[in-house]
């Protein structure tokens, strides 16, 4: 059989589901201790003096540390992506803060004791003498002269700024026959695995080695920012990565608490632990989101966007090593998306506030490009009078025009935007939609139907980055006994990657799939490679897969041809067979070959072949471009799966409350694998699209303190409260992938920002509503509502 | 993570557990569910240096039959609430109110005591006592006294219930056959708080009726809509009752689920529902 497009099961299912998979929670070496962290309490102070007395003297209190004896022993932390490299301000962060706290959770100190509890009432014991400083809390007021600022040093609270252009966007907005001007706002908020962050270092001073178990997406760059903030050998490091319960970006080095566990194990010599509390997460786990798209378009009445000026204003929170502010950037990088506008000007300003640090978080800054396009297409198409599918379909770029290139530089590969939507809409009956609407109003239902055009792209590869790189490596190793084994430098976070790449491996070795083993997550034993993001995973992962599985299939067609007395061109593999092509009765089996040539090297067969059956390999993604253009511009996203939604809601207008009816999905992530796994990412990354779109908010009063700090507060939706699913694919292929693979991971949190506001409004057309802002609470749109009516009500 | 020490105590018997509140001087709490207590310890929130359970004390749960009233035990878990068919002959609203309490197993876990000396402003069975007349009966070393459900909510979070006291029993009026009753919530997601609550009953012959509304302000409001409905339950009767409601909800206060502009307006949607509901079940 072959496996590439059947949808089969995760090979982790059995263990998993069972309640027997391992996580770092569930190691609990002999001797272990446990570390717990004192937080800055507020979003900006200097620090006077820390008394550790009280602490220290508690029972079973092993150590306490402040940023004093980090900052004499350690670097600061790495950085996950090379601010310097890519034209940004870096800061030095340290494992504990030793002077100067910037948001509400930095860590300050940390207590290592016997037993969780006393750990954590150690910590609180620890006695800090702060002197507040003024925060600053709002992106557009840190920019203002005069603001108080996040980092002195800097002269002001500017990050990174970009600033591109393509055409004439004067020319275009002065013969345009209408201009539309808004903003799109984008609220603060992040992914919430069920797995908070966790570690357990463990110092073997004999072997001078440290294994560190991290419920971590990178293995291999994390030993490398573990090794480099030490100041230790990468070789006496092993990172090990166990299950991991979720990540969505989030589980993307480098946090304080890494090098700290670490130093600490190796300082104390004994196992310690750290888990972090859900609290903890929410505050200082890394967030996202947080962005304001201001907009001026210019049309023709015929629909045609022949102009566009974009400025994107980022809260990116506190500067640190973390890759989050790396969103802002990829927000100005993606638009205007799949539409083909000659004209444009787009500016970025990456602003640091005294709130919690950006790290990576699903979407990552793609989706605040297309909520925007989604809302300016729908605006246009308002003022036109146009339909809105139909004004999208007149600005796509067409299938034909590929590679094309945006304004930004990003090179996009290829996709059929105009038939996914049509497809979607096909699916939803967008014709007899109206209908359907009306009648539903004459019993007085309100129900209204939106779009979404979600652009996802994926591979990123920056500039000299540790992290962030448009390769990945696979070992693939036949064993004398005909099993398989496969190593990976790609990770899995539970997503089943690991069963898609057996898929890949298992056709190209004609081998069935449960002679595979695949094994991840291990410095020691595992190929180079930067782990899980960017859903890359099979784009770079898959693809170092099906190389080095094919050098080991020529090399045993070889063998079996002798064996065979054939040609090799003559031989094909399939079932764990090696047959004449044409007559498939005559074969070896797959084992025989293998034996051969692990136990008969010298012998006729295998003479002129290299002993052993194992090939590593790399991938590297030819659609990526790092030599800078005169506009400083590069290309960093090889690969642009999309995706088209339509959604029905019901809106509740007395309380603005509304419930999805039914969801819509065509999507397009170039050749599939596996249709099940596929299916169920894009089932996850809805749903945190809904939960984005209309219920998670990471919320700050202006003092910077967050004000959800629990799962009662930030408010996830969960199988309850979101509708079911139907998901179409559509497989344009990348031309840059030996399977035509473009990464499915991150793509489905896109298409509800722009597709429920869209549906919304919709349903209370005759009442003018405007959605700019999210998340859609229900205040939120009854306010809205409220707001057409002229505030009366 | 609670990371305070306390002590621990599972008394066999109510005697017993009254002394062990008796003793420990206003720095002990009662656990009953723990639904709201460990989430409070576990954030900080409360610290006491005793918890005293009260799940081994036997009689304190079921619901009961006492002529007119419903005596239903402090101890009564949510899922009693929702499918006891006492429950749904003779107060409904209850077990209208007790579909929305958390999820599965909150709800075999929590209490009906529980809710009510918790107090959260936008528990569900907040206005549903007070729609119902219900009373709550406590007892004390000193003997047992009893308060109307409408004078046991004092603030956000407190009570008229007193130091040594333990909330045992809550009794419940049976609403007269033909009475119309509705409960309805706004809400974000399944299991969390309303935002707004309400719950209504229209007595029979649909002259008289009351209606309840949670998440409005510091404590469960209700008025009285018999002067309203009297002349039946109109588009206009209804808009009447709105404005009481609107009225009433002027003590709302904002949250992060929206303003107290909007917790008013929502006061004014909701009171309508409920009684029209009401109303419509009435004969």
């Amino acid at each position: 059989m072959k496996y590439i497009g059947t949808g089969m099961t995760s090979l982790t299912n059995r263990q998993l589901a069972a309640g027997k998979g391992t996580f770092v929670a569930d190691y609990k070496p002999e001797g272990m201790l446990h570390m717990a962290v004192l937080r800055s309490p507020y979003a900006s102070a200097r620090i006077r003096s820390i008394d550790t007395k009280a602490a220290e003297q508690m029972p079973g209190v092993v150590y306490v540390i402040t940023g004093q004896e980090v900052a004499a022993n350690m670097n600061p932390i790495f950085e996950a992506y090379d601010t310097a490299a890519m034209g940004a301000k870096g800061v030095k962060w340290y494992a504990l803060v030793p002077e100067r706290v910037r948001f509400v959770g930095e860590c300050v100190a940390a207590v290592v004791a016997e037993d969780k509890w006393t750990a954590r009432a150690a910590a609180d014991a620890i006695e800090v003498d702060y002197e507040e400083l003024q925060p600053v809390t709002d992106p557009e007021k840190a920019m203002e002269p005069g603001a108080p600022l996040v980092e002195p040093e800097w002269g002001d609270n500017i990050l990174v700024t970009r600033d591109f252009r393509s055409g004439d966007p004067d020319k275009a907005f002065a013969e345009a026959d209408g201009t539309i001007s808004g903003v799109v706002k984008q609220h603060r908020y992040t992914g919430a695995a069920i797995e908070p962050r966790a570690y357990l270092a463990n110092y073997d001073p004999y072997q001078d080695l440290l294994t560190f178990h991290a419920s971590t997406q990178n293995p291999h760059p994390m030993r490398v920012f573990l090794a480099e903030t030490l100041g230790i050998p990468e070789t006496s490091i092993r990172v090990i990565q166990p299950h991991v319960g979720g990540g969505f970006g989030l589980k993307i080095p480098t946090f304080q608490e890494e090098p700290l566990l670490a130093y600490l194990a190796r300082k104390l010599q004994r196992p310690i632990r750290f888990v972090a509390e859900r609290t903890e997460d929410l505050l200082a786990g890394g967030h996202a989101r947080e962005e304001r798209l201001y907009y001026e378009v210019a049309y023709k009445k015929d629909g045609t966007v022949t102009g566009l000026r974009a400025k994107v204003i980022a809260d990116v929170g506190a500067p640190s090593a973390l890759c989050g502010w790396g969103q802002s950037f990829v927000t100005s990088y993606c638009i205007p998306t799949c539409y083909k506008i000659p004209n444009n000007r787009v500016q970025l300003f990456s602003v640091v506030t005294n709130k919690c640090p950006w790290n990576a978080y699903r979407g990552y800054g793609k989706e605040a490009a297309s909520f925007m396009m989604d809302r300016i297409m729908d605006n246009v198409a308002r003022e036109t009078g146009l339909d809105r599918a139909e004004v999208r379909l007149r600005n796509y770029i067409q299938p034909h025009e590929f590679p094309y290139s945006q304004v930004s530089g990003a090179m996009l590969d290829s996709g059929d935007y105009p038939k996914a939507l049509r497809k979607v809409l096909d699916m939803i009956d967008y014709e007899n939609f109206p209908a359907m609407q009306a009648a539903a109003r004459k019993e007085g239902r309100y129900l209204g139907i939106g779009i979404g055009q979600e652009l996802t792209p994926e591979g990123c590869s920056m500039p000299r980055s540790t992290l962030l790189g448009g390769w990945d490596g696979c070992t693939v190793r036949v064993n004398p006994s005909g099993q398989v084994t496969i190593l990976t430098g790609v990770t899995s976070p539970g997503s089943g990657n690991e069963t898609a790449i057996a898929q890949i491996v298992a056709d190209e070795l004609g081998v069935s799939i449960d002679h595979i083993k695949v094994i991840q997550g291990d410095t020691d034993t595992c190929p180079y490679g930067l782990g899980n993001y960017s859903s890359r995973s099979i784009i770079m992962g898959g693809s170092a897969a099906k190389v080095a599985a094919n050098e080991l299939r020529e090399k045993m067609l070889k063998v079996a041809s002798k064996l065979l007395e054939v040609a090799p061109d003559d031989v094909d593999a399939e079932d764990d067979k090696f047959f004449l092509k044409g007559a498939p009765t005559r074969f070896v089996t797959f084992k025989e070959v293998a034996s051969t040539v692990y136990r008969d090297c010298h012998g006729k067969a295998a003479f002129d072949v290299e002993p052993g059956l194992e090939a590593t390999r790399y991938f590297k993604h030819p659609n990526v471009y790092h030599q800078p253009d005169t506009q400083g511009r590069f290309s960093s996203y090889p690969s642009w799966p999309n995706q088209a939604v339509a959604i029905i809601v019901e809106v509740d207008p007395e309380t603005g409350k509304f419930k999805i009816v039914r969801y819509c999905a065509v999507h397009d992530s170039g050749v599939v694998i596996n249709p099940l796994l596929a299916e169920a990412n894009l089932h996850g990354g809805f749903v945190q699209g809904i939960g984005g779109a209309a219920f998670e908010h990471l919320v700050y009063d202006e003092s910077g303190q967050l004000l959800t700090t629990t799962f009662m507060d930030y408010t996830c939706p969960t199988a309850v409260d979101v509708p079911s699913f139907e998901v179409a694919h559509q497989e344009t292929p990348s031309p840059f992938t030996p399977l035509g693979t473009k990464g499915v991971g991150e793509s489905g949190v896109t298409g509800p920002l722009g597709g429920l506001c869209s549906a919304i409004e919709n349903a209370l057309a005759d009442r003018n509503v405007r959605l700019t802002e999210l998340p859609l609470t229900p205040s939120r749109v009854w306010e809205a509502i409220s707001a057409a009516q002229g505030g009366n009500r | 993570m609670i990371s305070r020490e306390y002590e621990f105590h599972a008394p066999k018997t109510l005697n017993e557990a009254l002394s062990l509140l008796e003793k420990s001087g206003g720095n002990a709490k009662l656990i009953a569910g723990g639904m709201s207590l460990v989430p409070m310890m576990t954030l900080g929130l409360a610290h006491p240096d005793a918890v005293i359970s009260l799940n081994k004390v036997p009689g304190l749960d079921g619901v009961k039959e006492d002529g007119g009233v419903l005596a239903i035990g402090a101890m009564t878990r949510h899922h009693v609430l929702k499918t006891n068919p006492l429950i749904a002959q003779h107060a409904p609203l209850l077990a209208e109110a007790a579909k929305y309490v958390g999820d599965v197993q909150v709800r075999h876990r929590g209490t009906l005591g529980g809710v009510l000396v918790h107090a959260d402003p936008a528990a569900d069975y907040l206005p549903v006592c007070l729609a119902l007349g219900a009373q709550i009966k406590l007892q004390s070393a000193k003997g047992v006294r009893t308060v109307e459900a409408r004078d046991f909510f004092k603030d956000i979070m407190t009570t008229s219930i007193e130091d040594g006291e333990i909330l045992v029993e809550v009794r419940v009026p049976k609403l007269p056959a033909g009475s119309g009753s509705s409960y309805q919530r706004l809400h974000r997601v399944e299991g969390n708080y309303a935002i707004v609550n309400a719950a209504a009953v229209v007595e029979p012959g649909k002259k008289k009726g009351r209606v309840a509304l949670g998440g409005v302000g510091p404590t469960p409001v209700m008025i009285d809509v018999s002067a309203h409905i009297a002349s039946g339950v109109s588009d206009d009767a209804l808009r009447r009752v709105s404005d009481a409601a609107f009225a009433a909800a002027e003590n709302a206060y904002g949250d992060l689920n929206g303003d107290a502009k909007y917790k008013q307006a929502m006061a004014r949607v909701y009171a309508q529902r409920v009684v029209r509901a009401a109303a419509a079940q009435a004969q």
